[in-house]
């Protein structure tokens, strides 16, 4: 044993190097949150639940295209299209159920939506006792919408997919007869 | 012959040849939106541009045609901007709703755009902003998405000789649709569907259901009629969801009639039977398989026991061979009973006997390929559009492509008399006399005696038939280079239909069409499987094979093939099962998708001779009266739910495969037989569909799948097209299949579907030696003011059984009876209208619908509406004919008035 190490553990040299780091945290801010008394502020771009999104006019925009459901990695989706009860012209979503104890939340059915109709929101604490519980409907779906309507547009925004929304010109917005630009705006 | 340079392949090709062919033939593809095998080129949609090497110029492909030493490139950087710039027009006022478009995902123009990456566009202009055409109840016209290609319009003057839809206004305006804004009123057979490359046309019954990418495809036999159609049904989660076609698939070379496409709803309806039902003091009560099975062998074993024929059995003809060849084997090995007949009895039958006495076969002399190559053709006594409707199209083509000089017989004007080159419109009721005179004079060579004059003058003077156009019709049948007689269900139907029937075979036989190859006599079955189920021997004349089941050499025959003894008494037919009933000598009748009391008026008294009956079982899908008084009723799987075999009127044994899942618990017709003789503790041992067609084939190897190929087009896309005949499921497929440049179509080692014509002509001379032309007697006279009333097959109903579909019910919901407009007009009885029609026998009222196609003296109503109440005008005595056992009152004289009876 050489002197330098001797005196090394006399004086406890590597403890007080250790505390030292303890000690400099005490003056820094504090990173840790008490969840669920306090939250984060998400970031726009925050791929949490999946919501159906309406038009101003408070008509729902999903089309019932099917695309969510072609493009969806972990077949969370189920869509059943139909002819719309009031308009024989349209299309719509007879049924519409997203399973989220499948979704691995990849936001593909966002991007796959030409309609705008699906965004996601910061929402991410849904829980259920049962398996069934986390299988959405439609209605659930809008409901929730409705709730975080600011956050899906921010969503929208923030992935570059409001540009058609904001164009007002026919170019780049998918133009459907049974929702027209004119139409959804009331 | 010419040589032709393809993106550097040489080919030699016939001249006449577009250069669209010619690459082919060179093994590769050029893309196309209007081109369409079977009909003319248009050379509207400017896609199939290829550049000419040599003069730098760029052609379109499918109009020109090719020359000697022509070295064509398809792809250039040239081309591929000229197919740019066309989608770019193409899609300038095209809207962008794939997503809503029913096409999306199978559509030519989405997959062209994807490939050729047509992304901007770089010309300015609105997007197209019509109304959708929802006039229709069966198809939408959208002239948004519709890109001028005409196909649809081609396929309806080429291919179906409708016309039903046109180009309305020019230039940009031009729409497709019906003329003058009307609502669609056509045959319905969906072909502008399939051939339609966007989406400005599609249907309402699936509108907005489906996406194509989650549909399964199953290729199969459609069992409607007996045209054997290959069809494509599409399921999803093992219902059907819609049926389409390819192009050149199977006989019906990619056409499906109304019924096919769209009459399969029936299938998946709440009102099918799901459970068996076993009556419990005298109610039916839903019941399983395991509680009802010993208990429906007890009681058919306590009968069994009684002696043979003790049990009778009724099949339809719409069941597969599997299905008829193991009922009959069930009748005849367990039950001991030979008292079996089909629903073939009530028409088909008259043509069935003589023809297999007369040629000892039930498979045709000819085909569809050849009608298109005869130079004569007779109908007479038949509405092929109808009955069976590709040998209708087969038809057209052949009056109106191919020139055939067509004569039509026939009291009513049906579709094909506008092609027709004579139509003798002859008087109800004179259609015997017709046939036995017309016979007459052509086994006689002319000489007619003095009595067969007398006829003959009777015939010009009080049935309406033209001398002129007699003679014509007698002279070109005798100098005919070939020479086809068709004919169908209204003969078979006839009061003297099997006298006619050996009157029309001796006159073929005459004419020297038996012997002479591509001539013949074509009868069209009236149900899908007529032909089969005769050849499976489900009748009480015949074993399967067509042998005679009362023979005792062709009896041991099947004793030795089965190796049991076989130990039923003589049998009888229908005639016979309701005599026997009646007198108590039968004891139970099991029916398989047959109902005798739909047949008969209720005064005939079937109903009350079928409650002597201990036992009667039931075999069908849907409730009727045979079901309201049955034992026990057992759910019978459809044709969708089942695989089996089915002969087509060209001879084909095509196979209809399963698509959906079993509805509810229901079986196949032969498992149910199965399952009731092992439960009767003498099983047949039966164990798969598959098996028991491998056993039909040990015994009737010539009953071996066959199927007519046509050209068909595969590629990535759908839009790239390269001919290769299709695989179809189930039959042998030559290794030479996948060579380029084999355009003709290809010899598949496939069993010969027509009758042999040697042994044929060897039998008929010797059966012709026999007989003589019989005289007919003229079978119904209406007297003054009176008509004759009559009940064809509907072109949108397939049997009683479709009734019960959705969708065909949407397009014919309501049997309406049709009258002559002139009559109508003179009686001042208007469209809509409530008549009654009263008989010797009884009173019925209907709704009128005037028709210019209907005679004078006729009146026409679609026989699957026929209920109670339409049958209460027949006659309440049955007759049946003595040379075939059929029933023979098929029509009556009614007098009309306009009130209505309450």
């Amino acid at each position: 044993m050489t002197l330098k190490s001797l005196l090394k553990s006399v004086f406890f040299t590597e403890i007080m190097q250790g505390l030292k780091l303890t000690f400099t945290h005490m003056f820094k801010k504090k990173i840790t949150v008490q969840y669920p008394h306090e939250k984060l502020d998400l970031a726009d771009g925050y791929r949490g639940f999946i919501v159906h999104r309406r038009y101003e006019n408070g008509q729902e925009r999903c089309v019932g295209c099917d695309l969510c459901e072609a493009i969806c990695p972990a077949k969370a989706i189920r869509v059943v299209g139909d002819i719309h009860p009031e308009f024989p012209e349209r299309r719509f979503a007879k049924e519409y159920t997203l399973d989220f104890t499948r979704c691995i939340f990849c936001g593909f059915c966002v991007v796959a939506c030409p309609v705008n109709a699906l965004s996601m929101t910061k929402e991410f604490a849904h829980s259920s006792f049962t398996r069934e519980g986390l299988i959405y409907s439609k209605d659930q779906l809008l409901t929730l919408g409705d709730k975080c309507e600011s956050e899906s547009i921010a969503y929208l925004k923030v992935r570059n997919m409001w540009g058609a929304e904001d164009s007002g010109k026919d170019e780049g917005r998918y133009h459907f007869p049974p929702i027209s630009a004119t139409q959804s705006g009331g | 012959m010419a040589k032709v340079t393809v993106n550097g392949i040489e080919v030699e090709v016939d001249p006449s040849y577009t250069i669209l062919k010619a690459a082919e033939k060179a093994g590769v593809s050029i893309p196309t939106f209007c081109y369409h095998p079977r009909m003319d080129p248009a050379g509207s949609c400017r896609i199939c541009a290829v550049e000419l090497e040599d003069s730098k110029r760029v052609v379109m492909s499918c109009v020109t045609p090719v020359a000697d030493g022509m070295k064509v490139l398809t792809e250039s950087p040239k081309i591929h901007d000229a197919r740019k710039t066309n989608l770019e027009l193409l899609l300038l006022h095209h809207p962008l709703d794939c997503p809503v478009c029913d096409c999306g995902g199978e559509c030519p123009l989405q997959n062209m755009s994807f490939a050729y990456g047509a992304t901007e566009s770089r010309f300015e202009s609105h997007r197209n902003d019509e109304q959708e055409d929802l006039k229709s109840d069966v198809l939408i016209f959208n002239a948004n998405r519709c890109i001028l290609c005409g196909k649809c319009v081609r396929i309806c003057d080429e291919i179906q000789d409708v016309h039903a839809i046109g180009f309305i206004n020019r230039g940009f305006d031009t729409i497709i649709g019906p003329p003058l804004g009307k609502k669609l009123d056509c045959e319905f057979c969906g072909d502008c569907l399939e051939v339609c490359p966007t989406g400005a046309i599609t249907d309402h019954f699936v509108r907005y259901k489906f996406r194509p990418w989650q549909l399964e495809q199953h290729q199969t036999t459609c069992t409607n009629c007996s045209s054997g159609c290959q069809m494509h049904v599409e399921t999803e989660n093992e219902s059907i969801v819609r049926v389409t076609s390819k192009e050149g698939l199977g006989p019906n070379e990619g056409s499906i009639c109304v019924v096919g496409r769209f009459g399969f709803n029936h299938v998946q309806t709440p009102q099918r039977f799901d459970t068996p039902y076993m009556r419990i003091e005298h109610r039916l009560v839903p019941s399983s398989w395991e509680e009802l099975l010993p208990e429906l062998a007890n009681r058919l074993n306590a009968i069994r026991r009684k002696g043979t024929d003790r049990v009778a059995g009724l099949i339809s003809s719409r069941v597969s061979l599997e299905d008829a060849y193991v009922f009959q084997s069930f009748f005849r090995r367990v039950l001991r009973s030979n008292m079996i007949d089909t629903g073939a009895r009530y028409g088909f039958m008259n043509a069935a006997i003589p023809l297999v006495e007369a040629t000892g076969t039930l498979r045709p002399l000819v085909d569809h390929e050849d009608l298109l190559k005869a130079k004569v053709i007779l109908l007479i006594g038949t509405d092929p559009v109808a009955e069976s409707n590709i040998t209708g199209l087969f038809l057209k083509r052949a009056a109106r492509k191919n020139r055939a000089k067509l004569y039509v017989v026939d009291s009513e004007a049906i579709t094909l008399s506008n092609r027709a080159s004579d139509h003798i419109r002859i008087n109800p009721g004179g259609e015997s006399l017709f046939v036995s005179v017309l016979t007459e004079e052509i086994v006689s060579g002319g000489n007619l005696s003095d009595e067969w004059l007398t006829r003959k003058e009777e015939l010009f003077k009080n049935w309406n038939v033209d001398p002129g156009v007699y003679q014509r019709l007698v002279n070109d049948l005798k100098t005919a280079e070939t020479g086809i007689l068709v004919t169908g269900r209204k003969m078979f139907r006839n009061e003297n239909a099997s006298l006619s029937m050996v009157n029309l075979m001796k006159m073929t036989g005459a004419l020297g069409w038996i012997e002479k190859e591509g001539c013949g006599i074509l009868p069209i079955p009236e149900t899908a499987n007529d032909l089969g189920v005769l050849m499976m021997g489900a009748t009480y004349e015949w074993l399967p094979g067509l042998l005679d089941a009362r023979n005792e050499t062709s009896r041991k025959k099947w004793e030795n093939a089965w190796g049991t003894s076989l130990s039923y008494g003589s049998g009888g037919g229908l005639n016979q099962i309701l005599q026997g009933i009646e007198e108590g000598k039968i004891n139970a009748l099991i029916t398989m998708g047959e109902n005798p009391i739909g047949h008969f008026p209720a005064g005939s008294k079937v109903r009350e001779i079928l409650g002597k009956l201990d036992l009667i079982v039931s075999l069908d899908m849907f409730q009727n009266e045979l079901v309201d008084m049955a034992h026990f009723v057992l759910p019978a799987s459809s044709s969708f739910e089942r695989t089996g075999h089915f002969v087509s009127v060209e001879g084909f044994v095509q196979k209809s495969v399963q698509t959906m899942a079993h509805w509810g618990e229901s079986l196949p017709d032969w498992e149910i037989l199965e399952k009731t003789s092992l439960a009767m503790g003498n099983p047949m041992g039966y164990e798969s569909s598959e098996g028991i067609m491998k056993e039909i084939l040990r015994f009737l190897p010539d009953l071996s799948p066959s199927t007519r190929n046509g050209e068909h087009f595969v590629g990535g896309t759908g839009d790239i097209h390269l001919v290769k005949p299709v695989d179809s499921t189930g039959f042998s497929n030559p290794s030479h299949v996948n060579e380029p440049g084999n355009i003709s179509r290809l010899s598949f080692e496939m069993p010969p579907h027509k009758a042999n014509r040697n042994s044929v002509s060897a039998r008929f001379s010797e059966w012709n030696g026999k007989t003589q032309p019989v005289l007919d007697a003229v079978s119904v006279i209406p007297g003054e003011g009176e008509f004759v009333f009559s009940m064809t097959k509907s072109l949108f109903h397939s049997g009683k059984m479709t009734l019960q579909d959705p969708n065909l019910k949407k397009i014919q919901p309501e049997g309406k009876l049709r009258i002559n407009r002139q009559t109508a007009r003179k009686r001042k009885i208007k469209k809509g209208e409530k008549i009654t029609l009263s008989s010797i026998h009884g009173r019925c009222s209907f709704v009128v619908e005037p028709s210019p196609m209907v005679s004078e003296f006729e009146l026409v109503f679609p026989e699957h509406f026929a209920d109670s109440q339409v049958l209460a005008l027949f006659p309440s005595e049955i007759a049946f004919s003595p040379e075939t056992g059929t029933p023979t009152t098929h029509r009556i004289r009614v007098s009309l008035s306009t009130e209505t009876v309450s």
